[in-house]
């Protein structure tokens, strides 16, 4: 096995997603030659939908980490990160969007032409510790953007209270005023209505993909997570809703076939954390011993619905839910989550990626081991790495203690 | 007791410079083992006749809490190897969060009745939330806190301080708006003192050196306040009464996250330098602005926390550089020494800008990591030793 490496993909739709990415990007650098202003903006939001219904250019650092790690940047970008003092115990984005911005940004040989130069900034307040800074050293960066400085309640999700919303509410007003400010452009709310509507229905729709996850052979795989892409940039949008509708389109038929992602599955495992954007690969590891990754919690973030009626309410409700949701801002409903996945998608076992680059989704994990043992009689492995830095993960461990996990689950299960 | 041997060394190193100031002496006895008392019944349910509830993090508005009728206390990590708190934490969060969990799983805050302390890192959240899945306790509550200052923050900020006000309510808490002002005056006469033993250290005419200090500083997160208010009566006129600690070294900022440890700002006097003011968590920047305005007391606590020294969880490099350089001016420090919890990811994420900008100014600065195995001194010492001598000391 290689440190880093590719993953097999098995659904025709995914394949179509390499024409997504790069139009994303493409039409990034033509909005900004055009004068469209492009925004820079964290995952996870309610602000994605702001954009598109202003017809302004969002943008994504933090989700241009994975492509930097799938064009083999990343490395570069860390030795420019680390070399202006930013720790090696810092998140892998921080340091990889950090060197790449001070790097390579802006040169002709960067793949898909990079990220447009914002005009504007979105700078959580909320979210992880790392995604905040980010945005911080990215301000510094760009002086001349104009930096909306956001806020949002950090709360789990279970404790979510009026208040919350009220304030979170309060904030997308802000944003909508602060763009119509700077960009002239006035937010149309009809056109919100629909946006909203668009990303419901792709949220709708990424949920029956997972669905058919319960089916056995699953038609779908972890594999094939890239298809979030969509969810991230393109969330309130037709593009998301037609790329997703294939997607779904074929997952059903593979279901109603019974066509599984390998020809024998024999185990069916559950992925937690962020998997290694520079070894996708990974996930095709299992299939020599029959294991397929069925299902994984990073997903999970998109999968809320948005109430259409009253769109300002769905996007506040998405901004507050989204990010505790897959963290451990919200332990017990990533638990009961996790839990409810490994019931109905009848896994084997699960493998939790103790991540150094993402401590909010790793705190909590070990619960999540105790629970699914005892509650399920799921056996899960512990696998250290990072989900950026090659450097933290050893692959020489990985498969030592993936080979002695599916070999149990072989005995376990009574497979010869 | 991970801190008992604080008042020996100071005696051992800086007695020299004691010899008149023994009614201080006796003084930082009390508040001493006040302190130890206090820390050693987190351990003896019953032994504190309050319910006792645990924070992590400075910008926890401890008046709430005691404004229900509890003991607020900024639960003590220390130095602990941690092995049980493995089984439920990763070995990539701060040694201060391992320690404090390794502790209460060995059962050494069986009277801590829960947590509630403000988001203000990702690891705080995270251990709190482990905590209440793990740890017994009645509450495990993170409180969000606004990063903007605006009406609106103040008013979500009012509405979830009251909603974490009814819920110790329901722990037999008898919060209202008269025991708030009663608790907001506790504190903000903890802080004046303190912010009066700061200006004595900037200004050099403290009788005692910082590590001495910030033990007191240590007292006032555990000891019930007006306890700790009595045992510092009148304790700033002897203090500016007393001859200043004579002590020469080359004066500088120590700045970081949380330093439990004095015993590191005592390596750090004893290499060539002189402590004359800080930014840390466990330091000066908690306890600015001592107090808050507000038509209420409610109002006047939110406006404190919303106007507090701002520490890099909750806001810019940027925006911390003022604060900073205004330490720096005031005291005429010559150099700063980080000292960050191993994996702080806010510290680390400012350093490599604040470092840019006080090279800008030629101000020299030096990094050393707290581990979990707590300082490795030979190391510090050497480090301090290099950096004295490039700032030109003995």
């Amino acid at each position: 096995m290689e440190k880093t490496q590719k993953s097999k993909k098995r659904l025709k739709t995914a394949k179509e997603l390499t024409q997504i990415i790069t139009d994303f990007y493409l039409e990034g650098h033509r909005a900004k030659a055009e004068g469209k202003p492009v925004g820079w903006m964290p995952p996870m939001n309610g602000a994605i939908e702001i954009f598109y219904a202003m017809d302004l250019e969002p943008a994504f650092p933090e989700n241009w980490s994975p492509v930097c790690a799938a064009f083999g940047l990343t490395p570069g970008d860390f030795s420019v990160a680390e070399g202006m003092g930013f720790s090696q115990d810092l998140c892998g984005y921080l340091r990889n969007i950090t060197g790449f911005i001070y790097g390579v940004f802006g040169k002709d040989t960067v793949p898909l032409g990079g990220l447009p130069e914002p005009d504007i900034l979105l700078s959580p307040g909320a979210g992880c510790i790392p995604a905040m800074k980010i945005f911080h050293i990215i301000e510094r960066r760009f002086p001349n953007a104009k930096v909306f400085y956001a806020d949002l309640p950090q709360v789990a999700v279970e404790d979510i209270k009026k208040h919350h919303l009220d304030y979170a509410k309060q904030e997308i007003h802000r944003l909508i005023d602060f763009l119509t400010s700077i960009t002239k452009r006035k937010m149309d709310y009809d056109r919100l209505a629909e946006v909203v509507r668009l990303s419901d229905e792709a949220c709708a729709l990424w949920d029956e993909i997972c669905s058919y996850r319960r089916f056995i052979p699953t038609p779908i795989s972890a594999a094939e997570i890239g298809i979030m892409f969509v969810m991230v940039t393109r969330q309130g949008t037709q593009i998301a809703v037609d790329f997703l509708t294939k997607v779904r389109d074929e997952v059903r038929e593979r279901a109603e076939g019974k066509i599984g992602i390998i020809e024998n599955e024999k185990l069916r495992l559950f992925w937690d954390n962020i998997p290694l954007w520079y070894n996708m690969g990974l996930f095709n590891y299992f299939e020599k011993m029959g294991g397929v990754v069925v299902a994984e919690t990073y997903s999970a973030a998109w999968s809320i619905r948005l109430d259409v009626k009253n769109p300002l309410d769905a996007l506040a409700m998405k901004s507050l839910m989204s990010y505790p949701l897959v963290s451990c801002v919200s332990i017990k409903k990533r638990k009961e989550m996790v839990l409810k996945a490994c019931r109905e998608y009848s896994i084997d076992g699960a493998i939790l990626h103790r991540n150094k680059s993402c401590v909010p989704i790793t705190l909590g994990q070990m619960d999540i081991k105790r629970e699914l043992e005892e509650k399920l009689g799921i056996p899960s492995v512990i696998i250290d790495a990072d989900h950026m830095d090659e450097r933290n993960f050893s692959v020489a461990q990985f498969q030592t203690r993936v080979d002695a996990f599916m070999e149990m689950l072989h005995e376990k299960k009574g497979i010869t | 007791m991970p801190f008992g041997f604080s008042l020996f060394l100071w005696r051992k190193y800086r007695g020299i410079y004691m010899m008149d100031t023994k009614n201080i002496s006796a003084r930082l006895d009390s508040i001493a083992h006040a302190r130890e008392k206090y820390e050693q019944n987190l351990s003896r349910p019953g032994a504190i006749p309050k319910k006792i509830i645990g924070y992590f993090c400075t910008y926890t508005p401890r008046e709430l809490i005691h404004a229900a009728g509890f003991l607020p206390v900024r639960v003590p990590g220390g130095h602990v190897r941690a092995e049980r708190a493995d089984s439920l934490v990763p070995s990539f969060i701060c040694p201060y969060m391992r320690a404090a969990t390794e502790r209460a799983l060995r059962g050494d805050f069986r009277a801590i009745s829960g947590i509630v302390t403000s988001y203000t890192c990702d690891v705080a959240c995270g251990v709190t939330n482990v905590w209440g899945e793990n740890i017994a306790g009645e509450i495990f509550k993170n409180i969000p806190l606004p990063y903007n200052d605006s009406s609106d923050s103040r008013t979500f900020l009012r509405s979830e301080l009251l909603d974490t006000a009814e819920k110790l309510n329901g722990l037999g808490g008898a919060f209202s708006l008269e025991s708030l002002a009663s608790s907001l005056d506790l504190y903000d006469r903890i802080r004046e003192l303190i912010l009066n033993l700061y200006t004595l250290l900037f200004e050099m005419r403290l009788p005692f050196s910082a590590d001495t200090l910030a033990s007191i500083l240590g007292a006032s997160e555990i000891v019930e306040p007006e306890e700790f208010l009595a045992l510092t009566h009148d304790f700033i006129d002897e203090v500016k009464g007393a001859p200043p600690d004579a002590y020469e070294g080359i004066p500088v900022i120590v700045s970081g996250s949380l330093v439990e440890e004095p015993r590191a700002f005592i390596i750090i006097e004893q290499s060539g330098g002189r402590i004359v003011g800080d930014d840390l968590c466990t330091g000066f920047r908690p306890h600015v602005p001592a107090r808050g305005k507000g038509k209420d007391p409610m109002d006047a606590l939110i406006d404190r926390l919303l106007r507090r020294f701002p520490c890099p969880s909750r806001s810019r490099a940027v925006g911390r550089l003022p604060f900073l350089f205004d330490l720096i001016g005031h005291t005429n420090a010559r150099g700063v020494i980080f000292l960050f919890q191993k994996f702080c990811t806010p510290h680390l994420a400012d350093y490599p800008i604040i470092v840019e900008e006080l090279k800008k100014h030629d101000i020299p600065s030096m990094l050393f990591e707290i581990e979990e195995t707590g300082f490795a001194e030979g190391q510090l010492r050497t480090r301090c030793e290099g950096f004295f001598e490039m700032l030109g000391g003995s």
